[in-house]
């Protein structure tokens, strides 16, 4: 069900402890520097939390964890 | 070296010393290797023509082969995003440079192979040998983990080695495969290998550009394309050919970065699976996810995060008191011997109170410099940093900072210089100038001693519950700092322009043990350039003061002798009150007297006296230089052999009103003067090599002296 209702939504609006994967990417110029990190279309993500002050966001990608902006956040596309 | 053709027996001098450049990505356990290769053979020194901070080292292989190993910072790939990864690639481009490596050595750490081989590929691709390490750091845990080696060099097109940088396991393989790398280099070149093959497009651009600018490679050329807009080592002339050529094939640089990268991700992610098993979850991922509930939560992450840097602090106070106590224990002791076998003379003079004197002065800071650098290279190495700049990143960025200033501002605590140069991460450049800007702010370890010596003038030794009083106003005074340095950010965030963007994307490590062999060189390191250059300064500084402070103007000098004379007859002195009284004028009529004198009246609001004006002018080279100044200048000043400086100036008494000099309202002053002023020549050489000019440093300069003086002349004012 979860994975329907948020099928084509940007990482921001998802569900925090749920794993889903990567789709796309809405910004060429993070998507590059995301992309070197490591995190590709096809890739499992997974928020684990938000940070104390919002803003950011703790996320486990593949097997590494980032800490990644809500803007940063926002340009990723789930499956 | 051309020695003849030995055809038997290679001597060591057959052997060209080579450049061997240490590569990966950041946290691949690079550094801890670097320690395990070269222990204390390592040197700290700047990439020409910019600053960035390589270190090298030294070592021999067992054929005698000696090699230079370099340092790299760590980098994701071969599309810089920061200044620190910007150094890499220009290095690796540039075979002219110092520090282009003949070879490189990649570490890849094993659990993270499918995010660490993308750089390598790219390396491989520019037509380096390379020796591939695959580093189990952590993992000796699991035992479930099966890796087909020679799957991967097959594939990889390079020699694979495995090594623990953790318990140095497999550093003697490495270095077998290493001499036979090096070998290699005198033979014949090899096929170029190619993990990625270029589009047509590519191609074409790339061959253009090899005719400009000589690549190596086809891939050397087309990242020349990329990056012809900053590689510094291009030139104006050759910039301008790229350009062109790059504009007549359309060629789209974001768009062929990213096609490429996924292309090379393709290749590798297959073969890793293949190749590398381990298990879905490890121990040490359960670990990280369980600490961060706590470390990284939405409350108890920052107040643990307070909760560190006062322990911090109360640490520094209370653990150093006892060595502290044990250096000058022995400096007193030294000096009086000193004073008792060597005859009454100039020299003898010089050398107890003018240079012993000086250095003790601050010598005795060595304990609490060493905890503030073990505990923060703890922090460093446990992997926490990352976290208090995720914590802190909404924060930083009000204030016109990015989450990756806190690392500067943290280290800022030990020495803004290194702190100044860790925010060549951060790739926005307004928030990395005002990070350089305001850094200052924060309380160096030079404070150290000057704000032990004058807390102890404000508070009482006294302790309430856990807390000692004189820690907390310690803690205090950083806090004052920090305050100051978000405020003044603020300032500059909303004065300067930039349409820049900005970025968080910051990797969180797992937590490991710290490597006690890493925190211990970087230690050793910092201290052992803290006493090295704050002792030499202090040295020359103690010299010259002690001839300034002893000798003045004749006619002055013999009035202060008339003077004491007539006072001690009038008042019917005893022979040590003559001379105590005749030290002090002696001084008052010298050179360094006058001096001090002539800046008195600048300072007097702030509640200083000519003294502190000399010690502040001495510490404008360096912070620390106030305490070996005042212990120079009472110690001439006074014949009563004391080597404690706060004992000295606590019994230094304000000749009009009888009271002490250091008085609550001064030495809340002076205290806050030390806190903002600017008194470091080194930060604002850095500042303007990190800036590339002098504007920077020169406002830098200005605005904190300006917050020195009036907040001072406010302190004094309010309290006196």
């Amino acid at each position: 069900m979860v994975a329907i209702i948020n099928s084509g939504s940007s990482l921001t609006n998802c569900q925090k402890g749920t794993t889903f994967h990567i789709d796309r990417f809405t910004d060429e110029q993070i998507a590059a520097r995301l992309i070197s990190m490591g995190l590709l279309p096809g890739s499992e993500i997974r928020i684990v939390r938000t940070s104390p002050f919002g803003g950011a966001c703790y996320v486990k990608v593949n097997d590494q964890y980032l800490a990644l902006r809500k803007e940063e956040a926002a340009c990723i596309v789930l499956k | 070296m051309h020695s003849a053709e030995v055809a038997v027996g290679q001597s060591p001098a057959d052997f060209k010393k080579v450049n061997i450049a240490l590569i990966g990505n950041p946290n691949s356990g690079k550094s801890s290797l670097f320690n395990l290769l070269t222990g204390l053979h390592q040197k700290v020194g700047n990439f020409p023509g910019v600053t960035v901070e390589w270190k090298k080292g030294d070592f021999r292989l067992d054929n005698q082969q000696e090699v230079t190993l370099i340092d790299f910072p760590g980098t994701y790939s071969c599309y810089p995003n920061s200044q620190d990864e910007r150094i890499v690639i220009q290095n690796l481009l540039d075979p002219d440079s110092d520090t282009h490596p003949d070879a490189i050595i990649y570490v890849a750490d094993i659990t993270k192979l499918e995010n660490h081989l993308l750089l390598l590929t790219q390396i491989v691709d520019l037509g380096f040998p390379v020796l591939l390490v695959l580093n189990m750091a952590d993992i000796a845990e699991a035992g479930g983990i099966t890796i087909k080696k020679e799957l991967l060099e097959e594939q990889l097109r390079c020699r694979t080695v495995m090594v623990s940088s953790r318990t140095g396991s497999g550093v003697e393989a490495l270095r077998i495969q290493l001499q036979e790398l090096i070998n290699q280099l005198q033979g014949p070149i090899q096929v170029q290998p190619k993990l990625y093959e270029l589009s047509t497009k590519e191609k074409q651009l790339s061959k253009s550009v090899q005719e400009i600018a000589s690549g190596k490679t086809p891939y050397h050329g087309l990242l020349m394309a990329h990056h012809h807009s900053w590689l510094p080592f291009l030139g104006e002339a050759r910039r301008e050919k790229i350009a062109k050529v790059v504009q007549q094939t359309e060629f789209e640089s974001l768009r062929a970065q990213v096609t490429e990268t996924l292309q090379r991700f393709n290749f590798f992610t297959p073969l890793v699976k293949q190749a590398i098993r381990t298990q879905t979850t490890r121990k040490s991922q359960v670990f990280t996810e369980k600490l961060d509930n706590i470390l990284t939560h939405r409350i108890a992450g920052p107040l643990l995060f307070l909760l560190l840097m006062l322990l911090v602090f109360q640490s520094i106070y209370s653990w150093a008191s006892y060595p502290m106590d044990g250096i000058e224990a022995i400096f007193g002791w030294f000096g009086e011997g000193l004073q008792q076998i060597m005859p009454d003379t100039w020299y003898s003079d010089l050398l107890t109170n003018g240079i012993i004197a000086g250095l003790a002065g601050i010598l005795v800071f060595i304990p609490q410099i060493t905890i503030l650098f073990f505990l923060i290279a703890i922090l460093e190495e446990v992997g926490y940093m990352a976290r208090a700049a995720y914590i802190f990143d909404r924060i930083m960025q009000f204030f016109g900072l990015n989450g990756r200033s806190i690392v500067a501002l943290i280290s800022g605590g030990a020495c803004a210089i290194p702190a100044i140069m860790s925010t060549r991460t951060i790739s926005n450049w307004k928030e990395r100038l005002i990070t350089i800007l305001v850094t200052p702010l924060i309380s160096c370890s030079a404070r150290i001693p000057v704000y032990t010596v004058l807390i102890g003038f404000v508070v009482p030794a006294s302790t309430v519950g856990i807390f000692n009083l004189q820690g907390l106003a310690f803690m205090g005074l950083y806090l004052l700092g920090i305050v100051a340095a978000l405020l003044t950010a603020l300032v500059f965030k909303l004065i300067l322009r930039s349409g820049e963007r900005s970025y968080l994307m910051l990797e969180l490590p797992e937590y490991r043990w710290p490597v006690m062999r890493n925190v211990g060189y970087t230690v050793w390191e910092k201290v052992k350039t803290f006493v090295w250059e704050a002792g030499k300064i202090i040295f020359v500084i103690s010299i010259v003061l002690w001839f300034l402070s002893s000798y003045g103007p004749e006619a002055g000098m013999a009035a202060a002798i008339q003077e004491t004379n007539n006072t001690a007859a009038q008042q019917g002195l005893d022979e040590t009150q003559t001379a105590d009284l005749l030290a002090a004028k002696k001084l008052e009529a010298s050179y360094a007297g006058i001096f001090g004198k002539f800046v008195e009246p600048a300072i007097q609001p702030l509640g200083f006296d000519w003294k502190i004006g000399i010690a502040l002018i001495t510490s404008f080279a360096a912070r620390e230089v106030f305490v070996g100044t005042m212990a120079t200048i009472y110690s001439i000043g006074s014949e009563a052999d004391e080597y404690s400086v706060r004992k000295q100036m606590a019994a230094e008494i304000r000749p009009d009103t009888g009271k002490p000099v250091y008085d609550l309202a001064t030495s809340l002053s002076l205290l806050i003067f030390y806190a903002f002023a600017m008194q470091c020549m080194s930060t604002l050489a850095v500042v303007k090599r990190e800036t590339n000019s002098y504007k920077w440093p020169l406002i830098q300069f200005l605005y904190l002296s300006a917050l020195a003086y009036f907040g001072s002349l406010l302190v004094y004012q309010l309290l006196s």
